[in-house]
């Protein structure tokens, strides 16, 4: 809570953006993720799963405090691996490489957004590492084990960043 | 013999995966070939034996940038080989749809895509620092460009409610009301663009292109008209074959096109201005002439301000449609099959779209042939690469690699759509 003589604080803005491909394999996961979470955030907490024009991202979070990404990572050997990545901590590219076959991916779509702040003050993003991505076939199943747990610790994120304060945010 | 070689191994801010292999030998450029290296994927053999009515979703698939030319290509070519004339208010929403896929598609190539080149940074994101407020323009423009495509689409991507005969629904009055606000606002953007790129610093470098596009009697081509050059062709769309013919080359999985009796020539924003100057309306021909163009412009790095000129159109257009429309008593018109060959060509924002269809009684696809226009440019792309770097070979490689990369970026090509794009690489000797 910040220091507002003990009145309560509104609840800040989050939204939840699942990225990727529902009928490509792997990279499914995002969209399933969302699509998890559909009735089990707060009604105030949005979530959308996309896929294709990444820069649509940007009209998708204007006006929200905070973003929970969900997407999948290219493979390294561990399929189901999960990153979670803060943005106030770490860049995504030094992190992980998203899956993207063409044009702006989210690494570089958040940059751009950074340059012309118009990103979300607080950014956690989910990659889930795949192994298959082919045409229309289903996660395979360490992607779904994954899946399951990172929708969870979404709502949990979720929880804490609509009620963190923004000092609490800068200081932590 | 001193040969030296300039490669590029993976082209960046195109749609889609090739290359440049530049092979310099005893101070001549022996050898540019534009290797395109995406996939085949074969939707001409996937279209037979499916029913006319699924072709407009499925070409949509083709490209995410630009669905709209393939679906508009398509139903025309359908209602050609089934007789059907879609006229009125309907043809007047295919015609602002199109305007929303050339706004938001122009507005990622020209902010996004191509500005970079010409003031010195590696991308749009490095630009952003410095021209932020054009950067949110060109975001702006896209957003406007998007909402016209999902209120008349269903969706930017891939939409999904164009159909033979015209549309699963037509939009009210209201639904188009604020896409207006929006339109009118991007077109004081896209009037800011044309002023901003018009003073790019610019290579001096022409070429004289066999221009190719649609014309029309009254209007600037979207959906209709004859198929002219500024050579001697001047044919309806049926007759393409009869002047045009796709070539494999081994070192493309897109097929190049030619014109019979000449070679390589040159669709896109360049091709329908120089044909179409006398189409445009008087405000965006002032404006061009304010930005230091004639009527015809044979130099392909200002085919950047050609793009954003016809942003403007675009805007007009969309403004001047909305402002006109009534919706029509029917979403389509009804369709019903038979037996026969369909033609249709309509303007992508990369160029001329050119379908054929040979459908059975029933309707369902016998063969299907469509030529895209980044496979068009191909051989006009390698053309403007050897002539750009015989005027460079003594500059220092990376310097060509720049250069070649820019040119290449001159065509806004989208090779997802030709492979039917890049790496370079330069071979001096």
């Amino acid at each position: 809570m910040t220091g507002t003589g003990g009145q309560a604080a509104a609840p800040r803005k989050v939204l939840v953006i699942g990225l990727g491909n529902p009928d490509r394999g792997d990279d499914a996961v995002g969209a399933i993720v969302a699509q998890d979470l559909g009735g089990r955030l707060p009604a105030d907490v949005p979530v959308f799963a996309r896929r294709g024009d990444m820069l649509s991202l940007i009209e998708d979070w204007a006006g929200f405090d905070a973003l929970v990404c969900v997407d999948a990572a290219a493979p390294l050997g561990d399929p189901g691996r999960i990153h979670r990545i803060d943005l106030r901590a770490s860049t995504l590219t030094k992190q992980i490489s998203l899956t993207s076959s063409h044009g702006l991916g989210l690494v570089e779509v958040i940059e751009l957004a950074s340059a012309l702040h118009l990103e979300p003050r607080e950014i956690i993003v989910y990659a889930i590492e795949g192994a298959s991505f082919d045409n229309g076939t289903a996660l395979t199943p360490a992607v779904a084990t994954a899946a399951r747990v990172v929708a969870d610790r979404v709502l949990a994120d979720v929880g804490r960043l609509q009620y963190a304060s923004m000092v609490d945010v800068s200081d932590a | 013999m001193a040969t030296k070689t300039i490669r590029v191994d993976l082209l960046t801010r195109v749609e889609g995966e090739g290359a440049l292999d530049l092979q310099i030998s005893d101070g001549r450029v022996t050898s540019v070939q534009l290797n395109i290296f995406e996939p085949p994927r074969f939707f001409e053999a996937l279209l037979r034996g499916r029913g006319y009515a699924e072709t407009p979703d499925i070409v949509a698939r083709i490209c995410g940038i630009c669905p709209i030319a393939y679906q508009m290509s398509a139903v025309h070519a359908i209602e050609n080989a089934f007789g059907v004339t879609v006229d009125g208010q309907l043809r007047s929403l295919r015609r602002l749809i199109y305007c929303g896929e050339w706004i938001e598609s122009h507005a990622l190539h020209v902010v996004m895509l191509h500005a970079p080149d010409f003031l010195g940074f590696p991308d749009a994101i490095r630009m952003a620092g410095e021209h932020g407020d054009i950067v949110r323009s060109g975001l702006a423009l896209k957003k406007a460009g998007n909402e016209l495509m999902r209120v008349l689409g269903g969706r930017e991507i891939h939409p999904v409610n164009v159909k033979p005969g015209g549309f699963y629904r037509a939009p009210s009055r209201a639904e188009l009301a604020p896409v207006a606000e929006n339109l009118a606002r991007a077109h004081e953007l896209a009037v800011g663009l044309v002023r901003w790129v018009a003073a790019f610093p610019f290579p001096q470098f022409e070429r004289d292109y066999e221009f190719v596009a649609l014309r029309h009697p009254h209007e600037y081509p979207f959906n209709e008209g004859r198929l002219v050059s500024n050579r001697d062709i001047d044919i309806d769309i049926a007759d393409y074959e009869t002047q045009f013919e796709e070539r494999h080359v081994e070192h493309s999985t897109a097929l190049h096109s030619v014109v019979k009796r000449r070679g390589a020539y040159l669709v896109g924003p360049l091709a329908r201005y120089a044909l179409n100057f006398d189409r445009l309306p008087a405000s965006v021909q002032a404006l061009a002439r304010e930005s230091g163009l004639g009527a015809v412009c044979r130099n392909p790095f200002q085919s950047i301000i050609v793009r954003a000129l016809e942003i403007v159109y675009a805007c007009e257009e969309a403004l001047r449609l909305i402002a006109a429309y009534e919706p029509p008593d029917l979403a389509a018109l009804p369709v019903a099959p038979r037996a026969g060959i369909g033609f249709g060509c309509t303007e992508a924002p990369r160029g001329i779209c050119w379908h054929r269809y040979e459908f059975d009684a029933e309707g369902t696809i016998r063969t299907a042939r469509i030529v895209p226009p980044t496979s068009q440019n191909q051989p006009s792309i390698e053309a403007d690469l050897a002539a750009v770097a015989t005027s460079l070979l003594d500059q220092p490689d990376e310097f060509i690699r720049h250069r070649c990369e820019q040119t290449i970026r001159n065509y806004d090509p989208c090779i997802s759509c030709s492979a039917h794009f890049l790496k370079l690489s330069v071979h001096r000797t």
